[in-house]
């Protein structure tokens, strides 16, 4: 009986979300939707000079991201010489990979870029809840089924989690915010050795 | 009237590309650029970068050096709008990305030493070698411009074309590699200097 209590409360005690760990209020008085306005403009070519380190690895190249339409995202990553590495379409519920390098072309690795460059992406978000502390509004979401919280800082995209049974998993840092442009990315990965730095060489 | 003109201009613009060379220009050609490429010795010039992207509005560009010096040095160095250098000796390839150094070793990757074969000769414009390439000759207003098309199967998956532009003395003005996607890669040479004495001090990491 007493493991049974004990096993229950540390069930409850994992169940709890993840800014309430962060001790985050629940308040769901404010918006229902979210935007993410960092890729957002169809008339912005945005361009990123990324740098990529993997275990004990380091790459670097382009990454470019356009806006075609209302529904449809481009996502092409470059060497700095220009060869092209890959090339992917995203819209809502779709997903296309209109070209990869042999060398890339493995299924574990096209589904990590896919989930993190999702999350760049989607610009318009359902609020599933929201918590708030002082200046900072956290927005639940869930983008293929993960959820992901939304952190605006003074109304400012400044981060986004995505968790897994309450841990964080991937942490995406928006800084140097201009005009709707996040001149530095930084993706971190708890689970896999993977970093990913993006500073925009936006024209 | 406004529209009339406009036709016009751009009738005139479409009437002034590339005709075929025949055969004897095509030989004539060939012969001065390798000639060129034989007494080549060093190169440094300045080069933009156009990365041509169909669903983009604007090319993205980006400009830099390069250093060539016999057989097999060549230095490509982005200076705008980040710092990013590579080199290749000895059969490895040598990264200077903002500071941070790394070495590939192409000795055991043929992808790169493909490509390292292909730069170095695009750069000298020597690339005639009718085994690897089908090659068709234009000739445009002055210049000439020579279009490669890989036969190997595997290369051309990446580069469908290359076309390179060589002024009335031979040498390389500028580099286009197209892809199969119909994007493309054009790389424009200025300020070009050949047999400057160039110090082996630049073609260190």
């Amino acid at each position: 009986m007493r493991f049974l209590l004990i096993s229950i409360c540390l069930l409850l005690v994992s169940c709890a979300s993840y800014p309430k760990k962060q001790h985050f209020q629940l308040d769901n008085s404010v918006s229902k939707s979210i935007e993410n306005p960092y890729f957002s403009d169809e008339t912005k070519d945005y361009v990123y000079k990324a740098s990529i380190d993997v275990y004990d690895k380091h790459f670097g190249g382009l990454l470019i991201i356009k806006k075609i339409n209302e529904q449809e995202h481009r996502v092409v990553f470059t060497t700095e010489m220009g060869n092209k590495l890959f090339d992917f379409t995203f819209t809502e519920n779709h997903f296309q990979v209109n070209y990869i390098l042999d060398e890339l072309n493995r299924k574990m690795l096209i589904n990590v870029l896919k989930n993190d460059f999702k999350v760049l992406v989607s610009d318009n978000l359902q609020v599933i809840n929201t918590f708030s502390e002082a200046n900072t509004n956290v927005f639940e979401t869930s983008i293929y089924n993960k959820n992901h919280y939304y952190y605006f800082e003074n109304k400012q995209l400044t981060q986004v989690v995505r968790t897994k049974n309450g841990k964080a998993k991937v942490q995406f840092l928006f800084s140097e915010i201009n005009n709707h442009l996040a001149d530095q990315i930084d993706i971190k990965h708890h689970n896999i050795k993977l970093d990913i730095t993006l500073q925009s060489i936006t024209q | 009237m406004r529209n009339l003109v406009f036709l016009f201009l751009l009738l005139s613009v479409t009437m002034q590309a590339q005709t075929k060379m025949s055969a004897t220009e095509a030989q004539s050609l060939k012969t001065l650029v390798k000639r060129q490429a034989l007494t080549t010795k060093t190169i440094v010039s300045d080069f933009t970068q156009y990365k041509h992207l169909d669903f983009l509005s604007n090319d993205i560009i980006t400009k830099g050096k390069l250093a060539f010096k016999t057989p097999d040095l060549v230095k490509w160095e982005y200076t705008e709008p980040y710092k990013y250098a590579v080199l290749f000796k000895n059969e490895t390839l040598f990264i200077n990305d903002e500071g941070k150094k790394n070495q590939v070793d192409m000795g055991s990757n043929k992808l790169f030493k493909e490509l390292n074969n292909l730069i170095i000769n695009s750069i000298k414009g020597d690339m005639f070698d009718e085994d690897a390439f089908v090659i068709t000759y234009f000739k445009t207003d002055k210049n000439s411009e020579v279009h490669f098309v890989p036969k190997d199967k595997n290369s051309s998956k990446y580069i469908e074309t290359f076309q390179i532009t060589f002024n009335p003395s031979g040498d390389v003005t500028e580099v286009k590699m197209m892809e199969p996607s119909g994007d493309y890669t054009k790389i424009v040479f200025s300020n070009k200097e050949l047999n400057k004495p160039l110090p082996d001090a630049i073609f260190t990491h």
